[in-house]
Parts: structure tokens; C-alpha cells; sequence
């Protein structure tokens, strides 16, 4: 086992715990805080392979913004609500993890290798313009979808 | 353990506990933290594809930020919509579709 392979397994370990956290706490606005560490373990994972831009995606973009944002309504509607896991669904969480962990565990045995990424982030903003294109008008249309929601409903 | 079966495990168990929090939630921010936790599963999914086509696989990167923006604006919207027109962000509250518990 390289030194790699040790930090992306001590990191994802948080990470599912962190994400535990978000399930088991009562207050929302503890698990929007466990979310954003758990994003934040995820970006970190990312930094093991030296992914840079996404590790910079993920932690100014993803849990700067949608991050902070879904604290801040959690702070704003904070109260804890009844709130009970359900048992029942436990056990076929648990059968779906055990059949698709072992067919990873057989199947999936390669290491993951980063190479060339400086070429193809060059390359992205050229060859996926249009969809950033698309992707930016979607944002605005949604953003003027939910003004137009939002002035709709009378106070 | 290999690295890839380290971070599909990883990804997969981030995924079934957010599926766990949305089933389990009475309220929409509950549910909306657990969507953006089934997005940061997606963004260990996709980590793997770097070694194969970086540049397809930060396009999907980028699409699923972008889709995880929307599907906020969208969230955002409606909990402050629900919390306007019945005094409350349960689920309960909300009395038009889904299933009859």
C-alpha cells in the first residue's frame, strides 16, 4: 500500500463519517455543517491526484457558495424538527453496500492515474464552450424562473 | 485495496446515506442537504475518469456544479414559497402530490 492509497482511505473514512453525521444529527444546521466537511474531504481526495482546478470547483465554488448558502437557510429555519431513520430501510442499504462493495473489491483492482491534465484543462474552454454557453443560460433562466415564483406568491 | 475500489466504496456509502437522510427527513432543508450530499458522491464517481478523459470528465464536473446551482435556486425558492403560504417547511405541509402516508 503506496502513501496515496493510505490518504484516500483515511480521508474517505471521515468523509463517510462526516456524511453519518449529516444523517444522525438532529439539527439541520449541524448537518449542513457536516455537509460542507464532507465536500470539503471530497475536494481533499481530489488533492491526493493533484487535481487542482477541481479541488478548487469544489471548495470555493461548491461549499464557498452552495455550501454557505444551504447554512445560512438552515441558521435562518432553525428548529429540530421530529425527525426518526427509518429502520426498515436500513437493512437494504446495508445488502445494496455488501453486493456492490464486493463486486468492487473484485473487479475494480487498478490505481488511478492522473496524466496530462494541464493539456486538457487548456483545451475545455474551447471544446466546451457551448456548453458552458447553455450551462450559463440555465442559470440565469432559473434565476428569473424563481424571482417570478417568489413575487407571485402575496405576502 | 486498490485506489479504485477505495473511492467507488467511499462514493457508494456517501450515496446510500444520503438516499437514507432523504427517505428519513420531515423537512425540505433536511432534503436539500441530502441532495447536495448525493452531488458530492457524483463528484467522487467521477474522479476516476481523469485517468481516461480529463477533459470530458471536468465538463461533467462543471455540469454537475452547474445542475447543483439550479437544483439550489430551485430548493431555496421553494422553501421560502412553502414557509410563506403554510407557516412551515415540513413535509408534512405540503398536501399536493406524492404518496398518502
Amino acid at each position: 500500500m503506496n502513501f496515496a492509497t493510505l490518504m484516500i482511505e483515511v480521508i474517505g473514512a471521515f468523509a463517510v463519517l462526516s456524511a453519518i453525521g449529516v444523517l444522525l444529527t438532529r439539527d439541520n444546521l449541524y448537518a449542513a455543517l457536516y455537509m460542507s466537511v464532507t465536500m470539503l474531504l471530497i475536494s481533499a481526495i481530489y488533492a491526493v491526484y493533484n487535481v487542482q482546478q477541481v479541488v478548487v470547483l469544489i471548495a470555493f465554488v461548491f461549499v464557498g457558495a452552495v455550501g454557505m448558502i444551504t447554512i445560512a437557510i438552515a441558521a435562518t429555519y432553525r428548529y429540530v424538527p421530529t425527525r426518526k431513520v427509518n429502520i426498515v430501510w436500513i437493512a437494504p442499504v446495508i445488502i445494496v453496500f455488501a453486493v456492490a462493495s464486493y463486486f468492487y473489491y473484485k473487479f475494480a483492482t487498478s490505481n488511478i492515474e492522473t496524466q496530462g491534465l494541464n493539456l486538457a484543462f487548456e483545451r475545455f474552454s474551447t471544446d466546451y464552450a457551448l456548453l458552458i454557453v447553455f450551462l450559463f443560460s440555465l442559470i440565469i433562466l432559473m434565476m428569473l424562473s424563481a424571482i417570478k415564483l417568489a413575487r407571485r406568491v402575496e405576502l | 485495496m486498490s485506489q479504485l475500489f477505495v473511492i467507488l466504496a467511499t462514493s457508494l456509502a456517501i450515496l446510500l446515506i444520503a438516499y437514507l437522510t432523504a427517505i428519513s427527513s420531515k423537512d425540505l432543508i433536511r432534503l436539500l442537504i441530502s441532495l447536495e450530499l448525493m452531488f458530492g458522491s457524483v463528484f467522487l464517481v467521477v474522479l476516476p475518469m481523469f485517468s481516461l478523459n480529463p477533459s470530458t470528465a471536468f465538463a461533467i464536473v462543471v455540469l454537475t456544479i452547474f445542475t447543483s446551482s439550479s437544483e439550489l435556486l430551485i430548493l431555496i425558492t421553494a422553501i421560502v414559497l412553502l414557509d410563506r403560504t403554510k407557516r412551515g417547511v415540513d413535509m408534512e405541509k405540503v398536501s399536493v402530490g406524492g404518496e398518502v402516508m
